[in-house]
């Protein structure tokens, strides 16, 4: 049947609009995380070797649950401790540092403590750890957080028995565009030299400082090409591997 | 070289070495070498055969056998020999064996003797005249000469080295890779001799290993990995002090 119109002539048929599915998994994947100790470093070494111990580190990825974080997450480990009284010791802390490539990979987590600062260095790939939790995501101006060592001890204090704070998958990783206010010099590095490339901080140097430690720029450094090191194409590779191997 | 933890909890580091293409090349009866017991002559990693020349390609022809990069000698027993051209497996060991690694050193050239045999020089002030790294007295008046072997500047490195007693701590069959403790003489890619420890300490370590050697072609079906006892395999949940 058909409908007629207010005019008494029969209405062309409109067809239904078509629904918009929204694919939850299709957009899981639109983010691509690859952790970067499985991105080989540049060198001699034979790739079988890089093969294997990437095999290695699946195998544990696979037993044990590694998130994806980024410098500046706040995480909380839980290794193993034998002469801790039931045996496990758990720690709170911001992510400040992400070294080392394979198995050897660390990360640094940075609290203050009764007023005193610790930085703990732990391997991702220890046996001893537990369980890691990632108390709250957010990403920094930074990769290097090691400033925070000479900022004042506030932007370092975490509390140890946070909750963790809700993150939905799909959404993107905020961005804390914060600037640290810094205890007066001396600092254990020079961090207003551009050496270190630090947006995160307040400089309340003067002018003059400032442009002093403009002498020490390396201009010439983006254009050497023989740093260059384009590792697109390697990570897709590996990417590929990992998220099939992961997947079984 | 890659991290390794045992089931206590322990991290050792370890050295990947892989078995690339060995053959055994040849047989050499007591009364031939002079020696007290019979040697075997074992040749490593395929190389281009063009670059040498017939009478020395004349030992590969023989054995059926490209042209291998390196060629070394093992003192076999008489029970323990092996047909030349037979190829040799990294599942020739087994882990818990110990071992020793021969290779030559990284080469540092031409070195003082602060580097070299690790003198104290002088001090950097306090009124030294261009006398900073030097060795400073050679030998003793009464000496009247200088001794053979005094340590001096030199070339240093390039020379072949052992570290004895290495635990062997997994084998990959598939890719013939031996994990072995610690570290090893060389550069990375470097060609490198693996033999049983001499140590008397480890005389009686190896339980039934593969003899004379592991034959590919044999009935025995191995895992892809054989791990120590004490390895911590990733398989495994993780480690807890109960």
């Amino acid at each position: 049947s058909y409908r007629i119109s207010s005019d008494g002539k029969p209405e062309k048929f409109q067809p239904p609009p078509k629904p918009i599915i929204i694919d939850k998994q299709k957009q899981k994947e639109e983010r691509r995380f690859l952790s970067p100790e499985f991105v080989p470093p540049r060198g001699r070494t034979d790739p079988l070797k890089f093969y294997i111990e990437r095999k290695d580190m699946i195998q544990r990825r696979k037993a044990f649950n590694i998130p994806e974080f980024y410098v500046g997450h706040i995480l909380a480990v839980t290794t193993a401790n034998p002469y801790a009284s039931e045996k496990a010791s758990r720690f709170v802390g911001i992510c400040i540092q992400r070294g080392g490539k394979g198995l050897g990979a660390t990360f640094v987590l940075r609290n203050v403590i009764e007023d005193q600062g610790v930085e703990i260095r732990y391997e991702l790939y220890n046996p001893r750890i537990q369980a890691i939790e990632v108390l709250k995501l957010e990403k920094r101006l930074d990769d290097n957080l090691m400033y925070l060592r000479d900022a004042l001890p506030e932007y370092s204090t975490f509390d140890v028995n946070m909750k963790p704070v809700p993150h939905l998958d799909h959404e993107e990783i905020p961005v804390n565009k914060l600037q640290v206010r810094m205890k007066p010099k001396p600092w254990s590095k020079r961090w207003e030299r551009p050496k270190y490339n630090i947006k995160g901080i307040k400089f309340e140097l003067p002018e003059k400082k400032m442009k002093e430690a403009q002498k020490w720029s390396q201009p010439w450094l983006e254009f050497d090409m023989l740093r260059e090191y384009d590792t697109s194409k390697i990570e897709e590779k590996i990417w590929k591997e990992v998220s099939e191997e992961l997947k079984k | 070289m890659m991290p390794m933890w045992t089931k206590s909890g322990k991290r050792h580091a370890v050295t990947l070495l892989k078995v690339q293409d060995c053959h055994v090349l040849r047989y050499v009866s007591k009364e031939e070498s002079g020696e007290k017991r019979p040697l075997l002559v074992v040749g490593g990693k395929n190389a281009s055969p063009f670059s040498k020349s017939e009478s020395a390609m004349e030992i590969f022809k023989e054995a059926g056998v490209p042209r291998k990069q390196k060629i070394t000698t093992f003192r076999v027993t008489e029970d323990a020999l092996i047909k030349p051209g037979t190829p040799l497996y990294a599942a020739h060991f087994r882990p818990g064996q110990f071992v020793d690694v021969t290779a030559k050193t990284i080469g540092k050239g031409f070195q003082g003797v602060m580097k070299r045999w690790g003198f104290k020089g002088q001090p950097a002030s306090h009124g030294q005249t261009k006398t900073h790294r030097r060795p400073g007295a050679i030998s003793t008046n009464k000496a009247g000469k200088v001794y053979r072997g005094k340590k001096m500047p030199g070339k240093m490195g390039n020379i072949y080295r052992t570290s004895f007693g290495l635990k062997v701590w997994r084998i990959n069959t598939k890719h013939d890779i031996i994990y072995v403790n610690g570290t090893v003489p060389g550069h990375t890619n470097c060609l490198v001799k693996v033999k049983d420890s001499k140590l008397p300490t480890y005389k009686d370590c190896n339980k039934n290993p593969p003899f004379p050697t592991f034959f590919a072609d044999g009935d025995e079906e191995l895992p892809e990995d054989l791990y120590d006892e004490e390895v911590f395999q990733f398989t495994e949940p993780s480690i807890t002090y109960a």
